[in-house]
């Protein structure tokens, strides 16, 4: 009996002793997560001795409940920069200790007191080149179903993209869009309401437009990318792109604090941005990245599209979010 | 006779079987009902004491059409789920044994394959460009393609497919146990066949339709994968519902509600299926 006791004493002290240098990752999954785990999670495991644990996929509800329980397992976490704005004002998230995290590369646009850039991304017009006769030019063009017939794709939840896109295709210049008007997109929405088909995840939108389901549609810009790479005949069109961010966080009472600001500092630094953007085809958030990089993967990135480029207001969205998903999944289920 | 004494039982027979059921019924009240009466605290509670999370419900509109949409799905799926389980049912009770277990066997093995896998497949038959429209155009059966996905037809085939077997087994169980003689009387009788199945075959294999029906009915209104692939947004169903509201609004009050909603219906239609059938057995067991 003692011997049991003694034994699993010393297990428990193992397991803490473990878990000090323990943390715990957090994305989506899939092709991004595999670029994350490659790109950041491997080198920072090599230089700091810290082992990074692969967790996911990112699950917005169970971040609450984690904080809520005061039980959090996740230490870092990816997820989309409106929701972090928002989970930051309700008391989700830890402060980025801008002591350990360098501050001064990073891009502003994608960076505040509670989030760090993970990686930046557009929403491109993409098609499929062998169902679409001509080349669809702008966001217009989706919403002109004599000159465009055919299946189009949107992303189907409630999140920046596709409001903006209606009230661009209506003849909103991108300057006005703010603060949008949602009587005016849901109107523009309804004229080609029985031509959209839905897709709910990055999988699904490539899937759509290879196999020519939806002859065109807005998708991730790394997605098309990665279609383009397995040699799908995909055109793609960058005019007025809109960008937006996924951010990394840490929930508020993560128990491995310390070794989750080093991993932020690894994982936005030049050469951990510019390794995952070269995986991935997204952008970086670190101004020196582009530096690293071989000057082919440079031109494939929204970067290089910033004639036209619209950031997509995430102030705003974190402003609205609620207001704006009541509204959205009204219209989407009548 | 012999068995209506035995289920109204003495007490000491009632707590005879009490003791092998308590760990069933310890793990039911642990992983079950503790839940459920903490989603009903959550759904008065948060974000703030009342009954705002319910009077939310039921004034959106959003939500109300969920609900209809939701029973509307799992009442279709159900009734065509009944009408292609029967023959099948029907035909293993009166196969030789040895074919019947293969055929057993085949269904079986349907429910061994990964759902999400089943749900894709079913995505690459029946899409624009997927199998089944292929094939039709090509035979030039069709001009168009059929709308067959994102629509309440791609809910039906693809639910209906994954709850047959839950409907085969309960029936087959029932056809089982009726004797086959009662049919050759009818048809001694001068009954047609199809009198013989409306008033013999059919009545005496309620109950089985009843149990298979619930049970398929009641999954489907909870079902979240299979719709949400092969569905159109305006077939919404309420656990997709549920999630959003859950997972991307972080509005957990509301989301309680509306699962709570659910459950509430859930165990009233329960209940009445069981007034429903108990009373047709005793009328038509005399």
């Amino acid at each position: 009996m003692k011997l049991i006791l003694t034994g699993l004493l010393a297990g428990l002290l193992a397991a803490t002793a473990a878990r000090a240098d323990e943390m715990v990752f957090t994305s989506w999954g899939g092709t991004t997560q595999e670029a994350q785990t490659k790109s950041w999670a491997a080198p920072f495991e090599a230089s700091s001795g810290i082992k990074v644990l692969q967790d996911g996929p990112t699950d917005y509800g169970k971040l609450k409940a984690m904080v809520d329980a005061k039980n959090v397992t996740w230490d870092v976490v990816d997820v989309e920069m409106d929701f972090a704005i928002k989970a930051a004002k309700d008391g989700l998230l830890e402060p980025i200790d801008f002591a350990v995290v360098p501050k001064a590369d990073l891009d502003p646009r994608f960076s505040n007191d509670h989030a760090v850039g993970s990686f930046y991304y557009s929403f491109v017009l993409a098609w499929n080149k062998g169902s679409v006769s001509g080349e669809p030019a702008s966001w217009a063009d989706m919403f002109d179903t004599k000159k465009f017939p055919g299946k189009r794709t949107f992303y189907k939840w409630s999140a920046p993209g596709v409001i903006e896109i209606a009230l661009l295709a209506d003849g909103v210049p991108a300057d006005k869009l703010y603060p949008l008007d949602l009587d005016r997109a849901f109107k523009k929405l309804d004229t080609i309401k029985s031509d959209i088909v839905w897709w709910g995840g990055g999988a699904e939108s490539q899937q759509l437009i290879a196999s020519g389901e939806a002859t065109f549609g807005q998708l991730w810009n790394g997605r098309v990318f990665a279609l383009q790479q397995d040699g799908t005949d995909v055109g793609v069109s960058w005019n007025q792109n809109l960008t937006a961010a996924d951010v990394l966080v840490v929930p508020k009472g993560a128990k491995n604090k310390d070794s989750a600001m080093k991993f932020l500092a690894a994982a936005t630094s030049p050469t951990g941005q510019a390794k995952f953007a070269e995986a991935s085809g997204y952008a970086p958030i670190n101004t020196k990245a582009k530096g690293e990089m071989p000057a082919e993967v440079v031109k494939g990135l929204p970067d290089a599209h910033v004639d036209g480029q619209i950031n997509l207001d995430m102030n705003y969205w974190a402003e609205h979010r609620d207001e704006i998903a009541t509204r959205w999944y009204a219209w989407q289920t009548k | 006779m012999q068995g209506s004494s035995l289920r109204r039982g003495s007490i000491a027979g009632l707590t005879a079987g009490s003791g092998s059921a308590l760990p069933a019924l310890l793990l039911v009240g642990l992983f079950f009902i503790v839940p459920v009466v903490a989603l009903l605290l959550r759904s008065v509670t948060d974000p703030e004491p009342g009954l705002q999370n319910y009077a939310a419900l039921f004034g959106s509109g959003t939500y109300v059409r969920v609900f209809l949409n939701t029973f509307l799905v799992a009442a279709v799926v159900t009734a065509v789920t009944i009408l292609v389980a029967f023959p099948v049912a029907w035909m293993l009770a009166i196969m030789p044994p040895a074919y019947g277990s293969i055929v057993f066997g085949i269904i079986i093995l349907s429910m061994w394959t990964n759902l999400l896998t089943r749900t894709y497949a079913w995505m690459v038959l029946l899409q624009r460009t997927g199998v089944i429209n292929r094939t039709l155009m090509g035979l030039g059966i069709i001009q168009e393609p059929l709308p067959l996905i994102n629509n309440l037809a791609g809910v039906t085939i693809g639910m209906v497919y994954i709850m047959l077997p839950f409907m085969i087994l309960p029936l087959v169980g029932t056809l089982r146990a009726i004797d086959p003689m009662t049919l050759r009387a009818a048809a001694l009788c001068g009954a047609s066949p199809f009198q013989a199945f409306r008033r013999i075959l059919l009545p005496l294999s309620l109950p089985g339709i009843a149990a298979g029906g619930l049970m398929v009915f009641v999954m489907s209104l909870g079902y979240f994968v299979t719709p949400a692939l092969l569905g159109g947004t305006s077939n919404m169903m309420l656990a997709e519902m549920i999630a959003q509201t859950v997972q991307s609004l972080l509005n957990w009050g509301l989301g309680s509600a509306a699962a709570f909603v659910l459950l509430v219906i859930t165990m009233a239609l329960y209940a009445l299926q069981l007034r429903l059938v108990g009373a047709r057995r005793t009328g038509g067991g005399l």
